[in-house]
């Protein structure tokens, strides 16, 4: 007679068995800090906000449209706000949670003017680190370190070391919005000069192959392209951001120098390296 | 005696005349001895104007303010506080929250009316309303 995976084998069923309790009360335990931590988080405890931002699905989800100071019983997470005075501001986009008052396009890293946007006279300047396009529902500050071009904005300017140093984790934003499925603007012009997605400098860190051909493979949610770029008797690295529809790609490796490919809007970071490893 | 008799009506009418004036003038005043709309009355009359329907509002007891109203407008519960000066409404933001309490919520000053609102029903789960509160609410 057929023995039943539930039943096991003799001798081995009181073993499972434990196991399988031990299992109900690790997720029992799981469960019951989950709801030990959402219960803390709707106890009381006020969280500041300031300008719209989504809502935690535990919470309802959705979008909460109030632009002024306001508190929640809910926190805010580290990668989508920055501190504004005590209070949370989210610099991600709204769009992907359901957003559906005016909007403006954006392509790549660049600063927000917080006091501009909300309207307060506490100057403080933060920056998104969203990949490829996305939205916001602001516009820049009117001047030279934005460029509109095809309906987006491009950051033009000199991002500073504070954008630089926190770069390396707060890069990890793009994580959050991979597996988000909505309309992200589509942008087909050609990037203005000097934009920051094009800068070898602040390029994202890529994928570093050997040579004498360099390959890379990137994963994108329904996306995966291999490049190969001859290059004898030269170290380089070669790595390929593709701003497709569905997602952005998060590569944690050494940063490369960015090649443009047209129309479609691919990024391919080479390195070279001569001798003691200068850049070209 | 007849020019004096002549002439008395005639300063009798002058002085009549200019003490009707006068009083005139002083009803007049006299109207304004209706109170003016207080500033709390502003904040109710921007809400209805743009079709908000605040329920009457009841005097209420608050740690930080002496002069409050509250009561209730789409589901929203609303505390309307009046102080001497917008200075003060604004040193009452933060203690305003507490009367916000465990709810989405915000206190803001508006001139010399703190405004707080509380979503303690989740009547408002987008804060659509709150916002249309707090944007009307006139400095």
């Amino acid at each position: 007679m057929p023995r039943s995976i539930a039943q096991g084998a003799p001798g081995v069923t009181g073993i499972r068995s434990t196991a399988l309790v031990a299992l109900i009360i690790a997720s029992a335990v799981v469960a019951l800090v989950g709801a030990s931590a959402s219960l803390h988080a709707a106890g009381g405890k006020q969280v500041r906000y300031v300008g719209i931002h989504p809502v935690p699905k535990a919470e309802g989800s959705g979008i909460c449209y109030i632009e002024g100071p306001h508190v929640h019983i809910f926190d805010a997470d580290k990668l989508q706000y920055r501190d504004h005075r005590g209070a949370s501001y989210f610099v991600g986009d709204p769009v992907a949670y359901g957003y559906d008052g005016p909007r403006y396009a954006y392509k790549g890293h660049h600063p927000i003017h917080v006091s501009a946007v909300i309207g307060d006279a506490e100057p403080d300047d933060e920056y998104c680190y969203l990949n490829g396009p996305h939205y916001h529902y602001f516009a820049p500050v009117e001047g030279p370190e934005f460029q509109l071009a095809g309906d987006a904005y491009f950051y033009v300017g000199e991002p500073p070391r504070v954008y630089v140093d926190a770069r390396p984790a707060m890069m990890k934003i793009n994580a959050v919005y991979q597996p988000l499925v909505y309309e992200r603007p589509v942008i087909t012009v050609d990037a203005p000069s000097g934009w920051i997605g094009a800068r070898a400098e602040f390029a994202a860190p890529v994928v570093v192959v050997e040579p004498p051909r360099a390959a890379a493979v990137i994963a994108a949610p329904s996306v995966s392209v291999h490049a190969v770029v001859p290059a004898p008797s030269l170290h380089i690295g070669v790595g390929i951001g593709i701003g497709v529809g569905a997602g952005v790609v998060v590569h944690e490796r050494p940063p490369a120098v960015i090649v443009r490919e047209r129309p479609v809007i691919i990024e391919q970071r080479v390195r070279v390296k001569h001798g003691r490893g200068g850049r070209h | 005696m007849r020019g004096v008799r002549r002439r008395w009506p005639v300063r009798s009418l002058v002085l009549s005349a200019g003490l009707v004036v006068a009083l005139a003038g002083c009803s007049k005043a006299g109207d304004g001895d209706k109170p003016a709309a207080s500033p709390r009355d502003a904040v109710l009359e921007a809400w209805k104007s743009a079709k908000l329907t605040p329920s009457p509002l009841v005097p209420a007891t608050v740690a930080f303010a002496k002069d409050c109203q509250s009561g209730t407008v789409e589901g929203i519960e609303v505390l309307l506080c009046s102080f001497p000066s917008p200075d003060e409404a604004k040193a009452a933001e933060d203690p305003g929250l507490t009367w916000v309490g465990a709810a989405t919520g915000a206190s803001q000053a508006h001139g010399r009316v703190l405004v707080a609102v509380a979503d303690r029903k989740k009547a408002d789960p987008s804060g659509r309303t709150i916002n249309r509160l707090l944007k009307l609410a006139p400095n």
